[in-house]
């Protein structure tokens, strides 16, 4: 496996609402992620709108059924569909979650928080290898935003992560809004997250919105706030110039609203290059 | 508590939120689960109304809430795609609407819409590529003549008729009774170019569809139709079904040799 190269730009998330400006290339960004899923599809309607917007924009893959730390391991016709659609069209990274998804019998279709002990960690190692093996390449690695914690947790999640990705060469997906929620959740400091992860491996960064409340949880349905944008302005600082873009899954806004709250990254992102030079 | 234990425990009380706590997880865990549990429900729910968006407005939103949550547990998701999500759900809906077989059978229509709409990319025979394929046939070759159909092609006798009802639901019209067939149909969908459509046709031509995609000859397609017709008739109605399934861009291609499943 090669590395993934750095790619510096803004994106946004390929939604239906949006099909058609992205499709004509008419929405200035640098990249487009999409949901994998989504297109591990045999043919119809969302493979050829996928077409027609590679055809305008690079693009990133998004996934949320990897499972990457399922103690039964990675499903084979899942990997199978997720590299045929990789081989159809060439993305710049692919990335999934640190968490689980599924037992042997059912799938939750939700990110399922990992105890971050030894046993995990070797779980989560041996599937990602396997993973990068039959893709050719290798992964991001993003993490989730978590609402419970186990007893008899060995290491931190950065600990975690940071443990993966030296063992498997896997890069990092740092979802600011996730480590914001998470710290608030679990009570711990998101600058300590922020130092403790190699950050010469992050190659994409997700900013989105959550609900407030006792427990933060992890919406993507509203803009990002101030306190997620003051950690993004750190976390930029620390990475240098990353791919960066917001994620919108629920209550998605006309284009121009997202095209100007990732002009505020921009200005962020510009800031902190300006402050290194 | 092995991973793979602590997984199939957290798993289970996703589904089910009367399964008490073990004892090691605190309070705290069950207010993390809860958000979990609801999250599961929600995202399962709303995938089934969007994949059943017709068959909720026909039901009501609390029917088919109950109905959609009476599926998940008795078919928890087993696959990675949440667009499977509503397998088996029109047989749900059959037994939960047992005298109002016109809920299934809009279920059923936006089911198999919602298969078509992704089901593998393919070039339908057209009546020229027929016409030449067929131009040296002999009446040995039309006998022993099969036919693979489209993927995306699904077949279902109906008895209401489903259509009507989608495309009034579709004009956001909201018909009180749901139209009746006046004889037993099929429905039938399949995939033009990106977009999936339907058509309701006889039963006799559905019965013959449903032969030929079983993997019935054209020859024994026609001597089905002989023992409702007289012959001239028989074989004119079937010439006129071939000529229907083409027209409608639903024949994959010709075959004469092995039986062909779909």
């Amino acid at each position: 496996m090669s590395g993934i190269p750095s790619f510096h730009g803004f994106g946004l998330g390929l939604r239906r609402p949006h099909y058609s400006a992205f499709m004509a290339g008419d929405v200035p960004v640098d990249f487009v992620e999409i949901i994998s899923e989504n297109y591990m599809v045999d043919g119809g309607r969302p493979l050829a709108v996928l077409d027609a917007v590679r055809a305008h924009y690079p693009v990133a893959m998004h996934g949320v059924s990897l499972s990457v730390g399922s103690a039964h391991g990675i499903d084979r016709e899942y990997l199978g569909r997720l590299k045929a659609l990789a081989d159809r069209i060439e993305p710049l990274w692919m990335s999934d979650h640190l968490c689980w998804t599924r037992t042997s019998a059912h799938n939750s279709h939700d990110l399922l928080p990992l105890p971050y002990t030894a046993e995990a960690l070797d779980v989560v190692c041996a599937n990602l290898a396997r993973a990068q093996d039959v893709l050719g390449r290798e992964m991001l690695l993003e993490n989730p935003s978590s609402y419970c914690s186990f007893p008899d947790e060995e290491m931190a999640e950065w600990e975690f992560l940071a443990e993966v990705s030296r063992r498997t060469g896997c890069y990092l997906l740092l979802d600011v809004n996730n480590v914001y929620v998470s710290a608030h959740n679990h009570g711990f400091a998101a600058d300590d997250f922020l130092t403790g992860i190699p950050m010469e491996r992050v190659r994409q960064i997700h900013l989105a919105g959550h609900t407030p409340g006792a427990i933060l949880i992890d919406t993507h349905d509203r803009e990002v706030c101030d306190d997620v944008w003051a950690l993004y302005a750190k976390a930029i600082a620390m990475t240098g110039p990353v791919a960066t873009m917001i994620e919108r899954d629920d209550a998605i806004p006309p284009l121009p609203e997202l095209l100007a709250e990732l002009d505020v990254a921009r200005g962020i992102a510009a800031g902190a290059a300006r402050r290194a030079a | 508590m092995s991973l793979a234990a602590l997984q199939q425990e957290f798993m289970d009380h996703v589904l089910d939120e009367e399964r008490p706590l073990p004892q090691h997880w605190d309070a705290r865990m069950g207010e993390g689960l809860a958000i979990y549990r609801n999250a599961y429900r929600a995202r399962l729910v709303d995938a089934l109304r969007e994949t059943f968006s017709k068959t909720a407005l026909w039901t009501g939103d609390e029917a088919f809430a109950q109905a959609a949550a009476h599926h998940l547990i008795l078919h928890p998701p087993r696959g990675w795609t949440l667009d499977l999500v509503g397998d088996g759900f029109v047989e749900t809906l059959e037994e939960l609407f047992a005298a109002d077989p016109d809920v299934a059978d809009l279920a059923w229509l936006e089911w198999a819409m919602h298969l078509a709409f992704t089901a593998p990319d393919c070039a339908p025979m057209d009546a020229a590529r027929f016409a030449e394929a067929t131009s040296d046939f002999g009446e040995e070759d039309w006998a022993t003549m099969r036919l693979p159909f489209v993927p995306s092609l699904h077949v279902r006798v109906v008895s209401s008729d489903c259509g009507a009802l989608w495309q009034a639901l579709e004009r956001e019209e909201s018909p009180t009774t749901a139209p009746q067939a006046e004889a037993p149909l099929h429905c039938i969908v399949w995939r033009e170019g990106l977009d999936p459509v339907f058509a309701l046709i006889p039963a006799r031509d559905g019965n013959s569809l449903a032969a030929m995609r079983a993997g019935s000859s054209f020859g024994e397609v026609c001597a089905m139709l002989a023992e409702e017709l007289p012959a001239d008739q028989a074989a004119a109605e079937a010439g006129a079904m071939l000529g229907g399934w083409i027209g409608r861009g639903i024949v994959l291609g010709l075959s004469s040799s092995s039986p062909v499943t779909g």
